[in-house]
């Protein structure tokens, strides 16, 4: 399955039609009359929003990844949708023709492989001696890296957004302005920042709105539809692990029984990618956590017990922000 | 001022999650029509929703009904729908006490549960339950501690503009009930 990687040759898949291809289900600008292609999918619409942003939500991976861009970033972001497929297709622990299914089967080597496969199961190296084992892509007994894949493709979807902004494809100079802000005040004026959540990890670049930073909440896993915290940030990751949507599926590696000890655990941290990694490795820890993320440099975290009383580490404060 | 207005309430043993535009989104969103293809965005509230907005059931399966506007939530004399759900006629028309939004009646576990919103200037300003759970003391005891605390967090909770939800994995089904789901159909 690794033939058809976005950014190559592809057959006759165009942006329009991988956008189709990739289940595109609506990609809201507010301007309407905002220009640029991709602006509205195959499909997709269009509803209120201010002025130089775009959200669009993708079905991949068995979930749904958010995006919260620049209005700037359409024309990029076929590609980038394209391409979280690829990884869905190449990573799939339920697809048996996968690359990933393949080599856990040891039908492939590591080298017959996508070369990015090499690269998640060196990071999982990485997050599993840093967490004492607690992380491992062989939960279970059975090689299955989905543990880092998701933060993972999140974190290269982030980056692709800001390659293409970097590069002017999208239009936005330097100065940050969209398509449109001409006129308009500061205040309130679009960012040209992103975020990517992938099932309620995030990435986040820049700002939403000039001046502003960004503000995540964390759903509070006791009350679905309360916020247990918020947390507010440029250029930074929120990563949650917990139990309030798939039930308690995070095992601890050492008993082989589900961790239950938290209700759930956000790290917060620069990178997408490692935050989902340690929040599922302090998931897995229970109320060991706190005193290894303590230790952890550049990541902070906070959890709530099953009981409802919660713990954060001396620099959470930090990310944290009034309601 | 592109924050939505995220208004979080709590019921029974999920919650109800209401969305208001401000007033002037409400104006710009009338151009729109929300996608939600693959039944993600779809609204359980359509044909019965009355108003300007939209009433999308988001009923967790735990929990009694819910009332999502996932449109725009319209003020008096500044209606647009732009919800997934085709929004009928107003059940209180736009007075100087708002608009009323009226949800589906949700099957739950626990009962029929029925909410109805009234907006004013794109914001809640009342949460009315049309239909409480009445299949046995249990729930009336759940009604009693739930309803009332579903009036004051989906009020209390407006000032809570926040741009994403970090929480535990979803799935796809997942996330059509999820808080991220909201803030997408809000998209403002």
């Amino acid at each position: 399955m690794s033939g058809t990687r976005p950014g190559e040759p592809a057959g006759s898949v165009g942006p329009g039609d991988a956008a189709r291809a990739a289940g595109v289900t609506g990609i809201s600008v507010s301007n309407p009359d905002l220009p640029g292609p991709g602006a509205t999918s195959p499909g997709g619409t269009r509803i209120g929003r201010p002025a130089g942003r775009l959200r669009h939500a993708e079905h991949v991976m068995g979930t749904v990844f958010s995006f919260d861009v620049p209005a700037s970033a359409a024309p990029v972001l076929p590609e980038v949708l394209s391409w979280l497929h690829w990884v869905d297709a190449t990573f799939s622990t339920y697809s048996g023709g996968s690359d990933v299914s393949r080599f856990g089967r040891g039908e492939l080597t590591l080298a017959e492989c996508a070369p990015e496969l090499a690269e998640v199961i060196a990071q999982c190296a990485v997050i599993k001696e840093q967490s004492d084992g607690y992380f491992t892509p062989w939960p279970g007994g059975r090689f299955d890296p989905s543990g880092l894949v998701k933060g993972w493709s999140i974190e290269r979807a982030s980056n692709m957004l800001s390659a293409a902004a970097k590069t002017g494809a999208g239009g936005a100079g330097p100065s940050g302005a969209g398509p449109g802000d001409t006129g308009a005040s500061s205040t309130g004026a679009s960012g040209t920042g992103h975020s990517v959540n992938g099932a309620g990890d995030i990435q986040c670049t820049g700002e939403p709105e000039r001046g502003r930073p960004w503000r995540i909440g964390v759903a509070h896993p006791l009350h679905p539809s309360r916020l247990a915290v918020i947390v507010a940030g440029r250029d930074f990751a929120v990563a949650t692990s917990g139990t309030a949507e798939r039930g308690a599926h995070i095992v601890n590696p050492h008993t082989g029984l589900r961790a239950t000890e938290l209700a759930s655990v956000t790290v917060v941290g620069p990178r997408i990618s490692t935050a989902d990694a340690y929040a599922t490795a302090a998931f897995a820890m229970g109320g060991a956590a706190r005193e290894w993320a303590e230790s952890i440099d550049g990541y902070e975290a906070f959890a709530v017990a099953p009981d409802g009383t919660t713990w954060q580490t001396s620099g959470f404060a930090a990310y944290t922000a009034p309601a | 001022m592109r924050r939505v207005v995220l208004a979080l309430g709590g019921t029974v043993a999920g919650l109800v999650m209401l969305l208001s535009f401000r007033s002037h989104m409400a104006s710009t969103a009338s151009a729109g029509v929300t996608a939600g293809s693959g039944g993600a965005g779809t609204s359980p509230g359509s044909g019965s929703a009355a108003g300007s907005g939209s009433a999308a059931g988001s009923g967790s399966a735990a929990g009694s009904g819910s009332a999502a506007g996932s449109g725009s939530a319209a003020g008096s004399g500044n209606s647009a729908a732009s919800g997934a759900a085709a929004a009928s006629a107003p059940v209180g028309a736009g007075s100087g006490t708002g608009t009323a939004v009226t949800g589906d009646a949700i099957a739950t576990p626990y009962g029929p549960t029925q909410v109805q919103v009234t907006l004013n200037a794109g914001k809640i300003v009342k949460v009315t339950v049309l239909q409480h759970t009445d299949d046995g003391t249990n729930s009336q005891m759940i009604d009693g501690h739930a309803l009332p605390l579903l009036d004051n967090e989906t009020l209390t909770a407006q000032s809570a503009k926040i741009d994403a939800v970090s929480g535990a994995s979803y799935t796809s089904a997942g996330y059509i009930k999820s808080l991220q789901s909201a803030l997408d159909k809000a998209s403002a």
